[in-house]
Formats: C-alpha cells, structure tokens, sequence
C-alpha cells in the first residue's frame, strides 16, 4: 500500500464514524481527535476499521502514529501490505 | 430537541437544592492495567477509560444507594437497581442520557460493548423509548476532547449527577514523592433534599476506592 492508497483507506474510514465531519478541508497536519471531534469510542472504531481494511495490527502503542492524517498515511503505507490484484 | 433540554434543565435548577462535592483520583495504576489488558486483545474487544469509570461508579453507587433513585412526592423513592444514564452528546447538537441497565452487574466487556451500543444507536436514533426515560443516576463524561472537570445539573427526579472531566497528566504525590499521573476530577451533584454532603462524600471516597484497584472492578 502507498501513501496515496493509505490516505484515500484513512478518509473513507473517517467518513464512515463521522459522516458529518468536512474531510476536504482537513489539513494533513492537523489533529484528527481534535479536528473532527472524535470520542474515544469514535476513535476505536476508526481503528478497527483501519485495522481490518489494512490487514495489519494496530497496537495502542500504535496510537500516537495515527494523531494526523499525514502521520497516519505515512505510517500506514509503512506497514501494510500491498493490497492485492485483480 | 433544544426546548426539550431548556424546560428540564430549568426545571432542576428550579426545583433542586444542589449540592456538589469534588474528589481528584489517581488513574495511574488503572489506566497501567487497562494498556496491559488491552494489549492482549484484538481492537473490538479493548477497553477506553470511559468503562472502567463508568463501572467504577455504578458499583459505588450500589454501596451508598441513598443516591441512586428519585425524588417524587416530597420523599425519596430507590431506583430498584443500578440503570446508569450516560449523557451522550449528538453531532448535530443536543444531549440525551439514554440508560445502560443493571450496570453495577455487568462484567468491563459486557459493560464496553454496551456503551458501544447506546453510542451508536444513539447517534443513529434508534434508541428505545423506555432506555431514554428509565435512568436511576446519570454520568457525565466529559471523554479526552473535553473539559477538565463538570459540575453538572441533576436531571429530575434524580437525585444525583456524576461528572467524570478529562483524563490529564499531572503532578502528583505518591509514597512522599512528586510523580507525573494521570488523573481524573470526579464531581458529585446531588439533591440536597435527599441527601447531606456526608453521604456524597462517602461515594466519592468508594468511587475512588475502586478506580484504585481496577483488576477489582
């Protein structure tokens, strides 16, 4: 997965827990908790979902990598695997 | 929705003698065994502070009960068990404190699937009726995008509101020494009609109790 894949995962995954939320005018830097006034419970889910579409364990370790959506895509793209063919 | 929360909030202010008490607890050693915790499990299946705080006050309430229940007709009446009303904020705007049952009962995963549950069904709207009106107590909770503490308003014919503010690292005295912990400001509202601030004080002191010893709860 590259960056560009990741970033487009993270956005469809946070359009799904926060369907209001404006994503267009989400700067890459900006705290996603914060920006899109996401609970704890809003953040599990994101995830979750992360975690399932990507095929990769998301420890809470892990956390602190996902605090923005260019940290999160960076990170991402780091550790998941390409996604498959076809 | 806005009126709504207008004529009941009015209506406490109006009728309901608050008192309030307030109580900072240590989380250090509950939030070190929830990461241990959850650090075993799959995401679905992890734990947020917000459960252990939720149980944590449940269970107390059920140790000092004069607190748990209504006031209707000049008289304290019990609330029959533990029904926890979680103020739960909408995206649009609003607040309903739909009821999560018998929660002093429910084992931290039973309770955190729960609270799942009531979150989203919540902010889908499809809540039952009888889970919007059959609260006995109602908590707070202000989560980590909040404030650091809430003194908040009864919501009648209750007798008592908990508030739960942001977890926040802080400076804190342990065994003779200054550590950074994180900690959480817990905030008592209750009726002064049905209760006196020793009472409160006591479920202050049980809720604190028990959030010390978390692999308890």
């Amino acid at each position: 997965m590259n960056i560009d894949q990741a970033a487009d995962l993270i956005r469809t995954v946070l359009h799904q827990v926060a369907p209001d939320a404006d994503l267009d005018g989400l700067a890459p830097d900006a705290d996603l908790r914060e920006t899109l006034e996401l609970d704890s419970l809003d953040f599990l889910q994101v995830i979750e979902l992360l975690s399932e579409r990507a095929g990769v364990r998301i420890d809470e370790e892990d956390y602190q990598f996902l605090a923005t959506l260019g940290g999160a895509a960076t990170w991402l793209a780091g550790v998941a695997p390409a996604p498959a063919h076809g | 929705m806005r009126a709504a929360i207008a004529a009941l909030m009015a209506r406490s202010k109006r009728e309901i003698p608050h008192y309030y008490l307030t109580e900072t607890v240590d989380l250090g050693d509950a939030m070190a065994w929830m990461r241990d915790r959850n650090r075993q499990l799959p995401v679905p299946k992890r734990l947020v502070p917000a459960a252990l705080l939720l149980k944590a006050a449940a269970v107390a309430l059920r140790a000092v009960p004069e607190l748990n229940g209504f006031w209707i007709d000049d008289r304290f009446v019990a609330g029959e068990d533990v029904h926890l009303g979680v103020a739960i904020a909408l995206r649009g705007g609003g607040l309903v404190a739909p009821a999560i049952h018998r929660a002093a009962d429910l084992e931290l995963p039973e309770l955190m699937a729960s609270l799942r549950d009531l979150v989203a069904r919540t902010r889908a709207g499809r809540l039952r009726r009888t889970e919007l009106s059959d609260g006995t107590v109602t908590v707070s909770n202000m989560g980590d995008q909040g404030a650091e503490s809430i003194i908040g308003v009864i919501y009648p014919p209750q007798v008592a509101l908990v508030g739960f503010g942001r977890i926040v690292d802080r400076p804190w005295a342990v065994h003779g020494l200054i550590g950074v912990r994180p900690v959480v400001t817990v905030t008592l509202s209750a009726d002064h009609r049905a209760t006196d601030g020793a009472t409160g004080a006591r479920y202050l002191q049980t809720l604190a109790h028990l959030l010390e010893r978390p692999e308890e709860l």
